[in-house]
C-alpha cells in the first residue's frame, strides 16, 4: 500500500468539487483541470491547483487524454480521479493512465471495456447467474438490422446507445411506426456523445422500477453491496430523485439483489466502486440493466444511509487498501432522499436554461446536505451538462426525509434562470410520491397531469411584482431629475450612499 | 397606481396604494394589506395578513419573473397609468414564429417549406446541454418560412420556423 501523493480531478461541476473536498478532508493536495469556458469554475476556485487543458468544447478538453495526463506529469500528480460522465468510462483512457503509471481511481481498464459495451455487459451478467431483460445480445447499426431485431423482440421496446449512458441515446419505441424516427435520433445522439452510433434493443418493461446496488470492490478480491437506491423518479427517462432505502424493496428482495450484484462483481474481478442498474418488474422481479463503472451522481443517499464517505473508500481502494469493513458490519439506518436540481424549465419540457445566477439563497439546517457547483454570479453555460446541484435530505424513517425535503427545497431559491427547485417541491408534495407509489412513469403520466392543473399562487406574485414596479417608478421620478452636478459629469456625493452605490 | 397585469393566463387589474414598506395592493376588487420588506438586492419578504412569504424577483422587459417556494410565475404588465412600463402585447392568433429557446445546434430539420402541419408536429431538433431536443409546432398550419438549415448554430431568440 502506497499513499498518493497528489490527487488530479479529470472533471468539472459538482462532482469535481466533491471529490475536492473528500481529498482535501484526507489531507491530499488536489489539482483541478479545466475548459476556457471554466476558469470561472467552482472546482479551479477550490483545488490546490488548476491548469486549463483547451478550448471549451469537451472533445478538446475534458476528453483529451494526452493533455489530462501531461497535467498530471508535470504538476506531480500520481492518481487521476475521473468523476462521472466525460473519460469516468472510457477505457482507452484508464488503460493511458496504467501505462503512464498514474494511478486511475476506478477499475482495470478491461473491466470498464467488458462493462462499458452493454452487450457484453449483459453476456458477463448471465455468466454470472444474473437475470436479464430480453433483447440483442450483440450491438447492431444499420436501419434493416435494426428493424428486423425489432420484430423479434416486440413493442414496446427500447433504444439504447451500446456505448452509452446517462440517457443520451436512450428511446421508448411503443410500435413499429416510430421505430425509424427514434433510431436515427438515437443514433445521432449516440454518435454525438460517445462517438459510436451502434445501439442495442431491449424489451420495455412496463410500470417498472429503477432500483440500483451500490457495490465496492478492493484490490485483495473482497467486495460488498450497499444497499440499494431507488431512481425510478425520472424525466426523459434522466433520474432526478433517489432515495435509499426503496419505499418498494422488501428485506428479502434487497438481500437477493445484493447478492447478485456481488456475484457478478466477484466473477469479473472488479475493483472500486460500482453500481450495478436493476429494473424491477410489479412482481418484484429483478432485471440486470447495465453496470456503471464509476462513483454515481446519487451517491450521496447511499453515504446517508450508511455512515461511509464513498468518494474516500473509492481513493483508499485505489491506494491498494482492503476494505475497512465486513459485509454484516454494514446497515441502512434512516432514510436519505436527493433532488437534482438543473438548469432546466420544467414548464416547457425541461429544456436547458442557461445564464448568469444573479442570486441564490442555499438552505441549511439539520439533515440538509447541498452538493453544489455554483455560486452567486456564476455563468451556467450550454456546453456542458445542466446540474446545478444535488440537494440530499436526511431523516430518521421516509417521511421524516421527505417533511425535510420540501422546507429545504422552499428555502433553496436560484434567481437568473429557470431550475428544476419549484418543480421538486410539487412532486414532493405529490400524494402518489408521498405513498412511495410510484414507477418510471410518473413524472410523465402521474405528475404531469396533475400538475398542468395546478392552484398557482398568483394573488402573491402579482403583489410581489406591483409593488416592486411601484417602487421603482417612484424611484425613477425621484432620481429622473438629474442635478445639474451630474448632467455636467460631476458625480453629487450623497450622504446616505458615500460610494455613490445604492 | 393602476396596472394591466397578466399571470398565468389571468388578465387582472391590480392597484398599488401606499408608501414605506405599508402597501395596499387591490386584485380584481379585492384589497391586499402587504407589509413589505426588500431582503437583497433580488428579494423581498411580504407579510400579507400575517402570512410570510420571500419571493425572488427576476426583471423581464415586459414585467417580472417572481421565485417562490413552490412556483414561477411571470407577471407580465402590459401598460402602467404612467406609461412607464408600458410593452406592446404579443398577438395572441396569427402565424406562430418558432425560435430558438436557447443556443445550441439545428442537429435535423424535419419539415420543408409549404408543408402542411398539425399541432405538435415536430419541426426540428436542436442540441444544447448534450441533449436534443425537438421543437413542436404549437398550431396546425402551413410552414411559411424556414430561414435555417440543417448543422447550423443559433443563438438564443434566432426564428426557425414560421407556421401560419
Amino acid at each position: 500500500m502506497k499513499p498518493f501523493r497528489k490527487v488530479l480531478i479529470a472533471n468539472r461541476g459538482e462532482i469535481a468539487v466533491r471529490v475536492i473536498r473528500a481529498c482535501r478532508e484526507m489531507g491530499l493536495p488536489t489539482v483541478a483541470v479545466y475548459s476556457e469556458a471554466d476558469r470561472a469554475g467552482l472546482h479551479v476556485r477550490q483545488a490546490d491547483e488548476a491548469y486549463l487543458l483547451g478550448p471549451a468544447p469537451s472533445r478538446e478538453s475534458y476528453l483529451r487524454i494526452d493533455r489530462v495526463l501531461d497535467v498530471a506529469k508535470s504538476s506531480g500528480a500520481d492518481a487521476i480521479h475521473p468523476g462521472y460522465g466525460f473519460m469516468a468510462e472510457n477505457p482507452a483512457f484508464a488503460a493511458a493512465c496504467e501505462q503512464a503509471g498514474v494511478a486511475f481511481i476506478g477499475p482495470r481498464s478491461e473491466t470498464i471495456a467488458l462493462m462499458g459495451e452493454k452487450t457484453s455487459a449483459r453476456r458477463a451478467a448471465t455468466e454470472a447467474g444474473l437475470p436479464v431483460v430480453p433483447g440483442t445480445l450483440q450491438p447492431v447499426r444499420g436501419a434493416e438490422e435494426i428493424r428486423r431485431e425489432a420484430e423479434r423482440i416486440g413493442f414496446p421496446l427500447m433504444l439504447k446507445a451500446a456505448a452509452g449512458g446517462g440517457g443520451k441515446g436512450l428511446r421508448l419505441v411503443k410500435a413499429a411506426a416510430e421505430l425509424e424516427g427514434a433510431a436515427d435520433r438515437a443514433r445521432s445522439e449516440a454518435r454525438n456523445a460517445f462517438g459510436d452510433d451502434s445501439l442495442y434493443l431491449e424489451k420495455a418493461i412496463t410500470r417498472a422500477r429503477h432500483i440500483e446496488i451500490q457495490v465496492l470492490a478492493d484490490h485483495h478480491g473482497d467486495a460488498v453491496h450497499l444497499f440499494e437506491r431507488e431512481c425510478s423518479i425520472q424525466r426523459r427517462h434522466q433520474k432526478i430523485i433517489e432515495e435509499s432505502p426503496s419505499p418498494f424493496v422488501t428485506a428479502e428482495l434487497r438481500e437477493r439483489m445484493g447478492g447478485l450484484a456481488v456475484a457478478l462483481v466477484k466473477k469479473i474481478g472488479y475493483r472500486n466502486a460500482g453500481t450495478l442498474e436493476f429494473l424491477v418488474d410489479e412482481a418484484r422481479n429483478p432485471y440486470f440493466l447495465e453496470m456503471n463503472t464509476r462513483i454515481q451522481v446519487e451517491h450521496p443517499v447511499t453515504e446517508m444511509v450508511t455512515g461511509e464517505d464513498l468518494v474516500k473508500l473509492q481513493i483508499r481502494i485505489a491506494q491498494g487498501e482492503p476494505l475497512p469493513f465486513r459485509q454484516e458490519a454494514l446497515s441502512q439506518r434512516g432514510h436519505a432522499i436527493e433532488c437534482r436540481v438543473y438548469a432546466e424549465d420544467p414548464d416547457r419540457g425541461f429544456l436547458p436554461s442557461p445564464g448568469r445566477i444573479v442570486a441564490l439563497r442555499v438552505p441549511g439546517g439539520p439533515g440538509i446536505r447541498d452538493d453544489s457547483g455554483i455560486y452567486e454570479g456564476y455563468e451556467v453555460g450550454v456546453q456542458y451538462d445542466s446540474l446545478l446541484s444535488k440537494l440530499v435530505a436526511y431523516g430518521f424513517n421516509r417521511q421524516d426525509a421527505i417533511l425535510r425535503m420540501r422546507r429545504a427545497l422552499e428555502e433553496y431559491r436560484i434567481l437568473g434562470i429557470k431550475t428544476t427547485l419549484p418543480f421538486l417541491d410539487r412532486v414532493l408534495h405529490h400524494p402518489s410520491f408521498e405513498a412511495g407509489d410510484f414507477d418510471t412513469s410518473f413524472v410523465e403520466k402521474v405528475f404531469a397531469e396533475s400538475d398542468r392543473d395546478r392552484e398557482r399562487p398568483w394573488d402573491v406574485a402579482v403583489a410581489a411584482a406591483a409593488i416592486r414596479a411601484y417602487c421603482d417608478h417612484l424611484q425613477a421620478r425621484v432620481t429622473g431629475e438629474v442635478p445639474a452636478s451630474m448632467a455636467s459629469g460631476w458625480r453629487r456625493q450623497d450622504w446616505r450612499h458615500p460610494e455613490g452605490r445604492f | 397606481m393602476l396596472f394591466d397585469a397578466t399571470v398565468d393566463g389571468h388578465a387582472i387589474r391590480v392597484e398599488v396604494r401606499g408608501r414605506d414598506g405599508r402597501y395596499v395592493v387591490t386584485l380584481d376588487g379585492r384589497d391586499l394589506e402587504v407589509d413589505h420588506q426588500e431582503t437583497g438586492a433580488h428579494f423581498v419578504s411580504l407579510l400579507i395578513g400575517g402570512k410570510s412569504y420571500e419571493a425572488g424577483l427576476e426583471k423581464r422587459p415586459d414585467g417580472y419573473n417572481v421565485v417562490l417556494a413552490e412556483d414561477v410565475l411571470h407577471v407580465e404588465f402590459r401598460g402602467a397609468s404612467r406609461g412607464a412600463l408600458a410593452a406592446p402585447r404579443k398577438a395572441a392568433a396569427g402565424p406562430a414564429r418558432i425560435v430558438a429557446p436557447m443556443p445550441g445546434r439545428l442537429v435535423r430539420v424535419l419539415v420543408e417549406r409549404g408543408q402542411q402541419v398539425e399541432a405538435g408536429a415536430g419541426l426540428v431538433v436542436m442540441e444544447a446541454m448534450k441533449m436534443e431536443n425537438e421543437l413542436r409546432s404549437p398550431r396546425a398550419g402551413r410552414i411559411a418560412e424556414l430561414p435555417v438549415r440543417e448543422g447550423q448554430a443559433v443563438e438564443t431568440g434566432a426564428l426557425l420556423v414560421v407556421v401560419e
